[in-house]
Parts: C-alpha cells; structure tokens; sequence
C-alpha cells in the first residue's frame, strides 16, 4: 500500500513538472475604438535622471491626448535592449518603438523587424541638422529618429595648461600641438601632464571622419553594402601613428581595459591628466566631478597633422519604429517619437544631460535663452557639429560589424602601445575585420 | 540490472521512476542544450539576423586556418595554462593554509572562517575587490608600493601582469572551497600513521610527503577535478569585470586578449559585436571536447594513483 502511494505521488510528480509551464490568461487587447492604443518604448536609460525625465515625457504627451497610451520601460545596455527587442519580436511580442546604438543602425535594419519612420506617412525631417540625419538615413530613406546625440571633444585642466606656460584659452589644435603642449608642460614641471582618452574605436572613427576618410568600402556602406574595411588606408595609419607617439613620449595614460569610459573619467577628473577625449554627453558629469578642484575648458576634437576639419561622427542613439500591422500603433510610435524629440523637450534633454539637441529650432531656442552665455563649455560642441560638413565620411560608417571593428581596432591600438609597428597593426586588423564582415555578409543572400 | 539480495528496488522499474524527475531535468537543460549547440556548430547563424544555414564543417575550418585561427589558438593555449597555473597554484596553497589552519592554535577558528569565506562572494563582487586594489593610478597596492618602494607597476595593462593578476583573483576565490574540503579530510585523518612515523624519526617533509599526502589523494583527486570545471568555466564572472579578456599580449601572443580564455571567447563571439552564434558555438564545441578530453585523462592517470586505505 505505501509503495503505491509513493509510486502515485511520484508520477504526481511527474506530471505536475511536465504540464508546470502555463501562461497567464492575456487580456484581449483594446479593439474599442474609445480606448488608447498601448505603445511600449524600451530605452537604455536605467538612471533615476535620465529614466526619471522620460517618464515625464510620457506622462506629458498620454495627458495631451487620448489616441494613445505611452509606457516606457529600461532595458540595461544598448545590446540587452536590441536583443530583447529581437527575441520579443520573434515571439509577437514586439515593443514599439526601440531605443538602438548608432552603432547598430545596420544590425537592426538587417534583422527585419523594424520599419523605416520614413515610410510612415510624411512628416517635416528639415529642422534636424543634416550630418545627424544623414547617419540613420539608409537607402535614401529615413530609418529612425535620432533621440540622444553626443560628439567626443577635449577636456583641458586649465591650472596644468597655465602652469606650463600657454594661455588659459588655449586649445591644442592637432595631434602634435597636443603632444608637444604635455612635453612643454613635463618640462616645466608639471606633474601628470598626460593625455587620458578610454581605448575606444569610437574615436578613431571620428578621426577618420575629421580627414574626409571612410572606415568602410562602398562610401561608407552607403551607396552599397559595405564588403570591406579601409584601416589600412594612410588616414588609419595616421591615427594609430598618434598612439605610437604618445607612448614613446609615456603621455597616453588609461586603465587597461577597453572601452573604460568611467575609469578615463576618473583618471582625469582625479587630476592626474591634462587633456581628457570624451563625449560631451558627459560634459554635466565631468564638470560636477571636478567641482572646484581645478578650473575645466572644453575644446574641438584635435585632429591630425595636415588635415582640413572635416567634422565628426554623431554618436549616441536613434528610435525605431517595429513592424506592425496595425497602422494606428505605427502612427502612434511615430508621433511619439517626434513629441519625444520636439524642440522643447531637446532643450530640456539637453540641458538635463549634455547631449545634443539636434534641431535647428532648438539650438535658436537655446541662444535666445543665453543658455550658451553661461554654459560656454557646450557651444564647443555645437559648433564642431554645425560646421560639420556633409558627406560620406561624416555620415558614418554603416555596417553589421561596427562593433566588431571596434573590438579589432582596440586590439590594434593596444598592440600599437605594447611596440608593434602602426602599419602592421593596422593591416592585421584590417585583415581580421574583413574576415569578420565576410563572415556576416554570408548570411545576407 | 541484475537482481541483488542487497539492493533496495528489488525490480529495475521501481528506480527508474524515482530517477525520472532528474533525468528529465538533466536532458532538458544539459544534455539536449549540449546537443543543439554541437548542431549549431555546423551552421552559420547570425543571431541578429535570425539566419540559419547549414555549412558543414566551415566553422571548424575557419576556427583553425584562415584570419581568426590564431585568436582562437591563442586562446586555446591560453585556456590551458591558464587551468593548470588555477589548479597547481589553487590545490598546493590550499592543501598548505589547511594543514595551518588545522593545528590548534588560539583562534584556529577564526583563522577557519576568514580563510573560508572568499568562497561566498559572487564572481562579479570579487573581480570588482581586485579592480579596485590593482587599479594602477588610485589603487592601494600601488598607493603602498608606490610609497615604499617608488614602483608603479601597470598591473591591469601589462598583459604579463594582468595574467598573473587573473590567476590570483580565481585561486584566491576558490581558496576557500579547497580549504573546506582539505580541513574536513585532515580532520578525518586518524592519528596512527603519523604518530608511527614520529617514533620512526621522519622529518616534517617526510611525514606531509609520504604519510598525509596520499591518504588525503581521494580529496585531492576530486579537488583537481572541480578545479578544472571551476578555472574552464566559473572564471568567467571574474575575467569579465577585471580585464574583459584585454589586454593584448606581447609578441607573439598579441592575436588575442591574454586573460580570454576559451568560455570567455565563446561569449565574445557568440554574444558580442555581430553575433555569430554558429562559429560560437563550434568554439564550444572545442571546448566541451578539452575539457572531456582532460576529464578522461585525469581520471585514468590519478584515478589510479588515488589511495583509498584509511
């Protein structure tokens, strides 16, 4: 009797486990034609500033009217947030309108799963500044709203700069310019006198761009699908050459580790550089790191020797709109995502983080206020971008492995700072990235 | 399965069903998994993109010639010395601190706990401990080291050093598993064999080498082996916040990270940059094949060095 009762409670057991998986009853979504139509945004904001302003947004926009009902969620990092995005899709799940990288523009339009803003009947695009535009403009068609922009600028310690001998307003211009102001420096006595920029490839992207030069083949990924790289054109080179030189002269100062944002930061902030390579997103951050410990300027990116400014990539993230069926959602999570990006509320994003505004309106919105007779600092960076000129260089290099690159370029650079030649740390990495990139095209028919 | 007088299910179906529940379990998340990734491995799959098509053996292919191999034998190598500088410097320092903690001395208890209790932090909180102390500009070591001796090593960016900074941060935090276990079998351990060897006049070298070392062989032979499991995959957490696989090695090993062991190289590649899940998962596959490879081995060799006598 008891080994019956074991023997029933053990397929009990059994069953239970096998029939454990269930899924709540859903509601049936809204068909009435009074209620609001639900639109999800993910976004990559998890701290209580950024994340608390949108919330704001939401509310704002759910309160002005009754077609649509906004709930905002955080998803960690830009790959948690595009990754979910994707699983969610291929359950029908998806959320509509997604939070994506810059740098994954092109991952996300090969995944399908999205729909161009572009073609969601016609709105007015004039009023955000082309360069910026231009990045997530795909196949002539506007694929996503840009939400949070950011460009990388120098920081300068003003008390080492003065200490050495130049005047307090003084902005190296190019990459020897800023080498020899740190050797002048060191000379003078100035302790520290170094250069702190993170090992990012993000940079060196950017300093492709500022000498009119493309990190892809086929403009860039524009014109056509990107099938190889360029890093071991003469521009690539160049700018491995300036980490060479660097750490002959021991100026380059960083923690070890890639794409360290917070630990360059650090490094700066805690007065143990004299020039700090960032993004102005972190211009507030910086600025109420450093409080009164030393007096802070902010110039344009240097750029390399005999090259004319071409400008910078914009960095920073844009908003998708995933496929739907139902072309109110769409509509919904288009308007959102313009209300989102309204003149008003960039001025306030703006003002809020760092990042730029990157509307016309806006930027005259914010002269008119004075805010860049305080906030001198920022106008730095405005203008790096408005005199940004306009072509595939600038536009941004568009391909599935921007990333990869990015990986590969790092190693490259840390080869370069442990003694391997430039040219031939180049040439490996353009070796290696281009296998990378074959790799992805391959499944692309 | 023969009938045995002795066994508690005296018919074979009886066991099979109160083994059920494990076994599905284990298929469902260990086995089958393990299946589909050696499946996925002779495809090309791009996770983003959702594709899936099949390619033979060109994952393997590119995994040992062409632009990627040397990264991967790189990180081939690397993974084993890495697994044996675990399991050499892990088990002897271990066996040592246990043999110390064992005496019975005044505070051998508290000596015990602060010896154990590394073993309970995650992965993620001890890598971040070590950051911080081997951050080269605001790190203690370095603020004394700088102080005493006026030496400013780059502990997390000299590729030399950072592998030795990997090294220590795993063994360290897996110091206190081995001590638990050595303590409770030099504990077990009867006090014959060595008082004998006390009236015969053997030194202390003698007395670990040829007495307590092999009686205490059935710990250390299962020891090597979580060990193994423990440097090939649980390192992970740890070489993730410490270096994230950088920094490159010097000539001529500077075709990979040198703290990127092979599960951390499966991680980049399968989760990282463009997502190629089906070259991630023929790396896994490799993997799966070392580690077996080195199960089978130590098994066969120690297993029968193990001496079992009480």
């Amino acid at each position: 009797m008891k080994k019956i009762g074991l023997i029933l409670s053990c397929l009990l057991l059994g069953m239970t486990m096998l029939f454990a998986n269930g899924t709540a009853e859903k509601t049936s979504t809204a068909t009435k034609t009074n209620e609001p139509i639900k639109i999800t945004f993910w976004h990559t904001f998890g701290d209580a500033k950024r994340q608390g302003w949108i919330h704001s947004v939401v509310e704002a926009f759910n309160a002005s009217q009754s077609d649509y009902m906004v709930k905002e969620e955080s998803k960690g990092s830009y790959r948690d947030c595009i990754q979910g995005a994707i699983l969610a899709a291929k359950q029908g799940e998806s959320p509509s309108l997604v939070h994506v990288a810059e740098a994954g523009s092109q991952l996300a339009y090969d995944t399908g799963i999205f729909l161009p803003v572009g073609e969601i009947g016609s709105f007015d695009t004039s009023d955000y500044i082309q360069p910026v535009l231009n990045y997530y403009t795909i196949g002539g068609k506007v694929n996503s709203i840009p939400f949070n922009s950011s460009s990388p600028v120098l920081y300068i310690n003003t008390d080492m700069l003065v200490a050495a001998g130049y005047p307090a307003d003084y902005v190296p211009d190019t990459f020897s310019d800023i080498i020899n102001c740190c050797l002048k420096a060191r000379a003078k006595g100035v302790a520290n006198a170094n250069i702190a920029i993170s090992l990012n490839g993000w940079f060196f992207e950017q300093w492709l761009s500022e000498q009119n030069a493309c990190m892809f083949n086929n403009d860039n990924g524009r014109t056509a699908r990107a099938t190889a790289t360029l890093l071991d054109s003469p521009e690539a080179i160049k700018i491995a050459q300036f980490y060479a030189d660097m750490q002959k002269n021991n100026l380059y100062s960083y923690t070890g580790k890639f794409e360290d944002w917070d630990g360059s930061d650090a490094i700066f902030t805690e007065g143990k550089a004299m020039f700090h390579i960032t993004s102005t997103a972190d211009i507030v951050n910086i600025t109420n790191a450093v409080g009164s410990k030393f007096k802070l300027n902010v110039g344009m990116l240097p750029i390399p020797d005999g090259s004319t400014r071409n400008g910078t990539v914009i960095g920073g993230g844009s908003l998708w709109v995933t496929k739907n069926d139902d072309p109110k959602e769409l509509k919904g999570a288009r308007d959102f995502a313009l209300y989102l990006t309204n003149t008003d509320n960039m001025v306030a994003w703006h003002k809020l983080t760092g990042y730029y505004p990157v509307r016309k309106s806006s930027i005259d919105t914010l002269k008119s206020q004075g805010w860049f007779d305080t906030n001198a600092k920022q106008l730095v960076a405005f203008n790096q971008l408005l005199q940004t000129k306009v072509n595939f260089a600038s536009a941004g290099g568009l391909s599935g492995t921007v990333y990869d690159n990015r990986t590969i370029v790092e190693q490259a650079i840390q080869k370069v700072l442990n003694g391997t030649a430039p040219e031939v740390a180049m040439k490996e990495a353009k070796k290696l990235s281009d296998a990378k990139l074959a790799e992805y095209n391959a499944n692309i028919q | 399965m023969q009938a045995n007088s002795h066994a508690v299910f005296k018919k074979s179906w009886a066991a099979w069903l109160y083994l059920l529940p494990t076994i599905i379990i284990l298929i469902t998340f260990i086995f089958y998994p393990a299946l589909k990734s050696v499946i996925l491995a002779f495809y090309r799959s791009n996770f983003f993109l959702g594709t899936r098509k099949f390619i033979g053996f060109g994952n393997f292919r590119n995994l040992f010639k062409g632009p990627l191999a040397p990264g991967f034998i790189q990180c081939f190598f690397q993974t084993i010395l890495f697994s044996l500088c675990v399991l050499g410097i892990g088990i002897s320092f271990s066996l040592f601190l246990a043999i110390q903690a064992n005496k019975r001395i005044r505070g051998a208890r508290i000596y015990r706990l602060l010896l154990i209790w590394p073993f309970a932090l995650s992965p993620a909180v001890a890598g971040t401990i070590f950051t911080f102390l081997f951050n080269s500009e605001i790190g203690i070591i370095n603020e004394v080291l700088e102080k005493l001796f006026n030496l400013k090593p780059m502990w997390l960016s000299n590729p030399n050093l950072a592998f030795c900074v990997t090294v220590t941060a795993a063994v360290w935090k897996n110091l206190g598993y081995n001590i638990v276990f050595y303590l409770a079998a030099l504990q077990n351990l009867s006090s014959e064999p060595l008082e004998a060897a006390d009236i015969d006049g053997a030194s202390g070298w003698r007395k670990f080498w040829n007495i307590m070392f092999p009686l205490l062989s059935p710990t250390t032979f299962f020891l090597i082996f979580t060990n193994l499991t423990y440097s090939f995959f649980d390192s992970f957490g740890i070489i993730d916040v410490l270096t994230k696989g950088a920094p490159m090695g010097n000539v001529p090993f500077d075709n990979a990270g040198i703290t990127t062991t092979l599960m951390y190289k499966v991680f980049i590649d399968g989760f990282g940059g463009s997502s190629n899940m089906g070259f991630a998962a023929a790396e896994g596959t490799i993997l799966m094949i070392l580690v077996a490879g080195f199960s089978y081995l130590h098994f066969e060799v120690f297993g029968k060095k193990v001496n079992y006598d009480v």
